[in-house]
């Protein structure tokens, strides 16, 4: 399975969900669901944005784990 | 007015007229009943008109139970409450009362013969609104995955 790793990268880079939304144009919710692990998929728009927001690459993000 | 909502009040009127036929058909269903066995159907048993009076009550009942679940099922639509898990229920529902009736008229058929057109045809809704029905299930399927794409 697909784990989404935004909050250690937000803990790291020091930046609030609020602040993180705000960034990448999305809302509070929406970050939520992808850093609880409930979304279904990413586009890769809202990657991208993410990663220009935390100065990282796509695979800091997201990490692929044996069921 | 949207061309769809005006649709969708015509379409609850309509369940409401019928829900009114199925209760006058209720009242006058010993008359009714009566003139099918005796002018259609040719029966004069007092076994046989009581048969196919039960059956006609039993038809009736399943046209209430397909008759309220669509005027929710409308009810729901015209709240933009359309591609909804209710929905697939209530439209469950009615496809279980559809073949409920068929399975009435065609006992009823034993009785006169023009039961088992209306079998066919309550088989034949039944089939229509499954098919909607597993639409309306993978739509859903599909918004909940669009509505969880972020």
């Amino acid at each position: 399975m697909i784990i989404v790793n935004l909050d250690v990268m937000m803990a790291k880079r020091k930046i609030s969900s609020g602040e993180l939304a705000a960034k990448i144009g999305i809302t509070q919710a929406n970050l939520s669901i992808l850093k609880n692990q409930k979304a279904k998929a990413v586009r890769f728009s809202t990657l991208n944005d993410i990663c220009k927001a935390l100065d990282c690459q796509p695979g800091d993000i997201l990490e692929f784990r044996e069921d | 007015m949207r061309y769809d909502d005006v649709i969708l009040r015509w379409a609850k009127i309509a369940t409401i007229l019928f829900t009114a036929m199925a209760v006058v058909a209720d009242v006058f269903g010993v008359v009714i009943t009566r003139y099918i066995a005796y002018c259609w159907a040719e029966v004069f048993d007092l076994g046989r008109v009581i048969a196919l009076m039960v059956v006609f009550y039993l038809g009736t009942v399943g046209g209430y139970i397909v008759l309220i679940p669509l005027y929710k099922m409308l009810s729901n639509m015209s709240k933009d409450k359309v591609f909804d898990r209710q929905n697939t229920k209530l439209m469950t529902i009615i496809t279980a009362s559809l073949v409920g009736i068929a399975v009435d008229c065609v006992v009823g058929g034993f009785i006169w013969n023009g039961c088992w057109i209306l079998s066919v045809v309550a088989l034949f809704m039944a089939l229509v609104v499954l098919s909607i029905r597993v639409v309306f299930a993978k739509a859903i399927t599909m918004k909940e995955e669009m509505d969880l794409t972020i």
